[in-house]
């Protein structure tokens, strides 16, 4: 049986996995919602704003300049995905546009073994944050404390940022009516661009984020792609909270099935995505309720 | 789709069975495993386009059900040590049973929540056998046993014969599922794809179709699965991975989505496409990938769709 301290060690780490599942998720779910498309090479962006962010450290020996730059790199190649390739489909269907993003994860794995090579990576810690703090007699790195308050402010940030500011008002409105919304004079189509570009910037400043925690490697993305995508479908697409309260199930569901069942660790987020479908087959805290 | 005459199906089905034929006559033992392993992935893709094609349903896990059939025949044949003759339809059997608890849950999902939902089930398969000690994980388990066919004058263990095997098995496969499609079942199953709502007005129970046809296109792939073992003797996580998923959507785009002999030109095309350009290239997923995009933004309705067109330019010259 865990002891207290020892459960509460998990609790961080599950904590601190569902905070980089919710910078994952929250872009796409957000944009799932308004356009009913979902970016399967996701995972791809939150590997290249690894990668870049290796290259940077290595170039730089700052983490914190990689930290700032990557994810811009990340989004503005998103930008260009978007421009290059999506817009291309964008009133055809959906389903074209998902299979786009589908074929995309293919050439981003190569591209990626092409450019830094078939290894396994990691990134250091920062200096700053590379000590250990004592948490009820046990040590945990400052690191992880620092991934859980990075995820927390920025679900506090885009909270605020969705609820308080007129840009969030055009984004909920979208979620909530498409057509009603475009109608009413907003560009729904410049709004779906916008959100787009912050997820794949939410995506590379998570790939940059993990890098000290998780290893760096091709193939990292469809690894973080299949809990991201069940986040969003057990959270329920378009809304923050879902994809806050998505995250926290997933991220605890595999850190303590890990932990308590390790025969079944890898069936654990499945057991998770199972039991949401047959209950709330609209996911749990949707922001339209299912039709 | 469905607007392919009869005879113009009889004429190219005819055409591509002639072709395999032909390929089994003149080529040489490695010519021959391949032209196996094309007839496997034919029916692999007829079966995702059953679902894809005429249910509306687009699966990125398909090869969950593939490798979930092979997976079954290897734990049959030598772990209970039943004869690979009653494994093999035991085999696809169990795995519509786990098509229909895994059709139930998601048949009702929307176009894009389906794809997700189903690369996610995919990987749920692949994550499963690669931790598992039973098959070996990841590095998967050899020394499947084959059906004996010594009866029939057969040996599967020679490709040539194998081959035969699983063209005879396709053509019937592909019979069978002509004969779906044309029946009330599947003017039903396309029905309810052009317009749920209207079908489902008219009282019909969509969900029951949707998950009919899941089921059936689940046992097929399985099928498919387990001829793979017969061909290899060979099980792995690699059976049931996201990209061969991928790889037979391509195929079924690539040939004309909901013309099931277009697949199998498709399945063709695609597996000698695949292992030309992983003899020459470390890079074939790049390439396999721009192909997919390619042919998802600008082949619209895939070879099938191409040839339709040339012959009515052709009639109206």
């Amino acid at each position: 049986m865990p002891d207290p301290a020892s459960l509460v060690i998990q609790l961080l780490n599950g904590l601190q996995y569902a905070m980089l599942l919710f910078l994952l998720s929250v872009g796409l779910s957000v944009v799932f919602g308004l356009m009913n498309f979902i970016n399967l090479a996701h995972g791809t962006v939150y590997m290249l704003g690894a990668f870049l962010g290796l290259t940077l450290v290595r170039a730089t020996g700052s983490f914190w300049g990689a930290l700032a730059l990557a994810p811009l790199f990340a989004a503005a190649i998103g930008a260009l995905f978007y421009a290059v390739l999506l817009r291309r489909v964008q009133g055809e269907s959906a389903m074209k546009q998902v299979l786009v993003t589908f074929g995309l994860i293919f050439i981003g794995i190569d591209v990626v073994r092409m450019i830094w090579g078939d290894y396994e990576e990691a990134i250091a810690a920062p200096a700053l944050l590379a000590d250990s703090v004592r948490i009820w007699g046990q040590l945990y790195p400052s690191y992880r404390l620092f991934v859980i308050a990075l995820g927390l402010l920025v679900a506090i940030v885009l909270w605020l940022g969705l609820e308080r500011t007129r840009l969030g008002a055009v984004v909920r409105a979208g979620v909530d009516d498409r057509v009603m919304a475009a109608s009413l004079g907003i560009n729904i189509e410049a709004a779906f661009f916008g959100v787009f570009c912050l997820g794949c910037w939410l995506a590379g400043l998570a790939g940059v984020v993990a890098a000290p925690v998780l290893q760096i490697y091709p193939g990292m993305d469809v690894a973080i792609l299949i809990p991201t995508l069940i986040v969003v479908v057990v959270g329920g697409p378009g809304s923050l909270k879902g994809a806050l309260l998505g995250s926290l199930l997933i991220g605890m569901a595999e850190t303590f099935g890990a932990v308590l069942l390790p025969e079944f660790a890898s069936f654990m987020i499945y057991a998770v995505m199972v039991l949401v479908l047959l209950l709330r087959p609209g996911g749990l805290l949707p922001a339209r309720p299912a039709a | 789709m469905n607007a392919i005459p009869i005879s113009q199906r009889r004429i190219v089905g005819l055409a591509l069975l002639a072709a395999a034929l032909a390929a089994w006559y003149f080529s040489g033992y490695a010519g021959q495993d391949r032209l196996g392993e094309i007839a496997i992935a034919a029916i692999f893709a007829m079966s995702l386009d059953l679902m894809v094609g005429y249910g509306g349903m687009v699966s990125l896990g398909h090869a969950l059900f593939f490798g979930l059939g092979a997976y079954a025949l290897a734990g049959l044949t030598l772990f209970l040590k039943w004869p690979a003759a009653a494994a093999l339809p035991a085999a696809v059997l169990l795995t519509g049973i786990v098509a229909l608890v895994i059709g139930r849950l998601i048949v009702h999902l929307g176009g894009v929540f389906f794809i997700m939902v189903t690369l996610a089930f995919g990987q749920m398969g692949w994550a499963w056998f690669a931790r598992d000690r039973i098959f070996g994980g990841i590095g998967g388990l050899s020394g499947v046993p084959q059906l004996d066919l010594a009866a029939f004058g057969a040996d599967l263990a020679n490709p040539g014969d194998f081959a035969l095997l699983a063209v005879a098995v396709a053509t019937v496969v592909y019979l069978l599922l002509a004969r779906l499609i044309d029946s009330p079942f599947g003017a039903v199953v396309s029905a309810l794809h052009r317009n749920a709502n209207r079908a489902r007005a008219l009282g019909c129970p969509v969900q029951r179709y949707k998950l009919a046809v899941f089921t059936v296109a689940a046992m097929l792939a399985a099928l498919a699965g387990t001829l793979q073992t017969q061909r290899t003797g060979f099980v792995s996580p690699d059976l049931l991975v996201w990209t061969s998923s991928g790889e037979v959507l391509i195929m079924v785009i690539i040939g004309g989505l909901g013309s099931l002999l277009g697949p199998i030109a498709g399945a063709a095309l695609w597996t000698l496409l695949h292992h030309y350009l992983s003899a020459v290239t470390p890079y074939w997923m790049a390439i396999m990938g721009s192909f997919f995009v390619a042919i998802v933004l600008f082949a619209g309705e895939g070879l099938y769709g191409a040839l339709a067109r040339l012959t009515r330019r052709l009639r109206h010259v």
